[in-house]
């Protein structure tokens, strides 16, 4: 406890004051916390623009919660600050800082009615009546819940009840939105539906928001950025296209969608994959000739032909062989076993499951996943164990030994 | 033999079974309550009932169990909201001595009121000299009524605070609302069924207080008589009219007390 005490202390002395850009609706500067003696969040920074959506996505335990609960005043800091519009809020409670919180399961109070809930805000801060119906009735067209004004909570649908607490939220102009699994309670259906409502509302009112979420695709659709959390550190922020397109590490890499991933070595100006060569330009600085390397490339990014031909903008990377063919609704899956025969073999797998299960001449190769539009799939028909040629379109290059 | 042309003939059997066993055991001796109460004419009843002494016995147990229910109900609320929200050492032993008051014989507890503030009594000797006299009082039945029902209304309130859901008051707080607001508001409209089922649990007891108000209140007929003490008061001198009129009357009042708390369960938790 003392050693907290001192550490705020100290960090007041060096930051006297706030001097953030006006864009910044939100920033959170070098946050850690702890749990008794375990770190759950080591150094978090990121700030969010007027009218931004950031997402954080995280698995569970990643500390993603954490890092909300502490904007909103609910959980304190070890180190660092929250900053609000250019105010430094981290030594306020939660109810002088003007977030807007939707919690999991909305946290509607049971015992009000919906215009009660939405004129909470306004009803202890102790304002007028007349101003209190006004807003009230305005945020109840703006969530379109006009008729079910007189329910209560128990009586109204999962994404109705959802529509309470941010209008609920609205009624005090909060200065950020902090969405905790919006949509965890609810089914796929709704889910995608109640996501493109509420980009749509956002857009409407312009307040930053926060969500959270493990869900990749969510967390691709909602956010203009995201952030992605993985044991109490932020691997990659960015928007969604450079997270999926132009992962920074091989979680990222992998914890969003399936990804696959290859060694290679790195020679000037392209990367050798077995015998094939990757043309490539690269930054000098974290990269040298002959390091090893780790491509990784997407399912859908890799195109597979059973001549030697390979489509334009495609680089082929090897051949393999067609080890398993599913349907996966709109798309053909293919698993194949990539021959990596020749070259300088840079390193063995260090998968331990490779090792146990796969004899040493298996080693050679590398288990892949491609996907196949219907069309392609329909029109040239492949065959468990067809030998094809694998082309990649895009793919990342990431240093092969750990991830910073 | 269990189904006779399809019919289920274990189904009529227990359930008159059970009505059986109940007759000898509850029905009947509250039946006789009735029965005998009234046989000699509403006029002798009701002349019973607005005796001096008899109204006076009802008036008293009514105030002193209002007064301990009062106390028992607020203290149910801080002592809940405390050992439901706060983690720290000695928590359970604290939980297992406000439950303790169900385990004690009444008679045990009246003694130990009268040891702590009789005249010789632990604390009551410092008081006796000032004029200061707790026991034999209509204090003594309040105190005596708070320690019995002790554990009541905090047994009924705190399962409720344990279960609540603590976001609703994390998202109060996040509204804006002061601690103070969001109990107001939000906390205590979540225990309104809770409160008032511990509320009248608690005076239902108390009213029925026999055991430690006979110790420590003096049994003095106008002064500081309950109504069950009337009761027994009245049959030790055989006067079993004027003490049936007021057990009537209590038999009547805690099968209220107990319809209430049985049909708006409900409406007390609507939601």
């Amino acid at each position: 406890m003392r050693a907290k005490e001192s550490l705020i202390e100290d960090h007041k002395k060096s930051v006297p004051a706030v001097a953030s850009s006006p864009q910044k609706a939100t920033s959170v500067v070098g946050v850690s916390k702890r749990f008794g003696k375990t770190s759950v969040l080591e150094n978090i920074s990121f700030d969010v623009a007027e009218g931004e959506a950031l997402v954080l996505l995280g698995a569970s335990g990643s500390g993603k919660t954490t890092i909300l609960r502490i904007i909103a005043g609910l959980e304190q800091p070890y180190t660092g600050k929250v900053v609000l519009h250019g105010r430094d809020v981290t030594e306020l409670p939660a109810r002088e800082r003007g977030v807007g919180v939707i919690f999991q399961s909305y946290a509607l109070f049971p015992k009000m009615t919906v215009e009660k809930n939405i004129g909470y805000g306004l009803r202890i801060r102790k304002r007028k009546r007349k101003e209190i119906r006004e807003t009230v009735n305005e945020l109840l067209s703006l969530v379109q819940l006009e008729e079910h004004r007189k329910k209560y909570p128990s009586q109204l649908s999962g994404g109705q009840q959802q529509r309470v607490a941010i209008a609920r939220t609205l009624a005090y102009n909060p200065e950020v939105l902090l969405f905790d699994e919006p949509f965890g309670a609810l089914d796929t259906q709704t889910r995608t539906h109640l996501r493109r409502e509420i980009r749509a509302l956002l857009r409407k009112v312009n307040v930053p928001a926060i969500f959270i979420t493990h869900d990749q695709e969510e967390a691709l659709e909602l956010g203009d950025r995201v952030a992605v959390i993985n044991q109490g550190h932020i691997e990659q922020i960015g928007t969604p296209f450079e997270i999926y397109n132009r992962p920074a590490t091989e979680y990222v890499a992998t914890f969003l969608g399936a990804a696959n991933l290859v060694d290679g070595v790195l020679r000037n100006n392209f990367i050798e994959v077995g015998t094939a060569h990757l043309p490539v330009q690269l930054d000098q600085e974290k990269f040298k000739s002959g390091d090893c390397v780790k491509i990784v490339f997407r399912p859908e990014d890799a195109s597979l032909g059973k001549t030697d031909f390979v489509r334009p903008g495609t680089h082929k990377i090897g051949t393999a062989i067609v080890e398993e063919l599913s349907f996966v609704g709109a798309y053909e899956r293919v698993r194949l076993q990539l021959e990596k025969g020749g070259g300088e073999d840079c390193a063995l797998d260090d998968t331990s499951y490779f090792l146990t299960t796969e004899t040493p001449e298996r080693r050679k190769t590398k288990s892949i996943i491609a996907t196949r539009p219907k069309l392609e799939a329909s029109t040239t028909k492949l065959h468990i164990g067809d030998r094809v040629v694998v082309a990649i379109t895009s793919f990342t290059v990431l240093p092969l030994n750990g991830n910073k | 033999m269990r189904h006779v042309r399809g019919f289920d003939v274990v189904r009529p059997l227990s359930i008159g079974m059970l009505v059986f066993m109940m007759l000898p055991l509850v029905f009947l001796p509250l039946l006789s309550i009735f029965i005998f109460g009234t046989s000699n004419g509403l006029d002798k009843f009701w002349a019973a009932l607005s005796a001096p002494e008899a109204v006076f016995a009802l008036k008293l147990s009514m105030a002193t169990s209002f007064w301990a229910t009062v106390f028992n109900v607020l203290f149910g609320l801080f002592a809940s909201y405390v050992l439901s929200r706060y983690t720290f050492w000695g928590r359970n032993a604290l939980i297992v001595t406000i439950s303790l008051p169900t385990a004690i014989p009444t008679a045990v507890a009246g003694f130990a009121l009268l040891l702590l503030w009789g005249p010789y009594g632990t604390l009551g000797r410092f008081l006796a000299p000032q004029g200061i006299q707790v026991m034999f009082t209509a204090a003594a039945i309040i105190l005596a009524n708070i320690f019995v029902t002790f554990p009541l209304a905090f047994g009924v309130i705190k399962p409720v605070f344990d279960t609540m859901n603590r976001s609703l008051e994390e998202a109060s707080a996040t509204i804006g609302a002061t601690r103070w607001q969001t109990f107001w508001y939000v906390t205590l409209p979540s225990l309104r069924g809770a409160i008032v089922s511990g509320a009248l649990l608690t005076f239902a007891r108390a009213v029925g207080e026999f055991g430690s108000t006979i110790l420590v209140s003096g049994n003095l007929a106008g002064h500081t008589q309950t109504a069950p003490l009337y009761i027994f008061a009245k049959f030790n001198e055989g006067q079993i009219e004027a003490a049936n009129a007021i057990a009537i009357v209590l038999a009547l009042f805690s099968f209220l007390i107990f319809s209430v708390l049985f049909f708006a369960r409900d409406w007390l938790d609507v939601d």
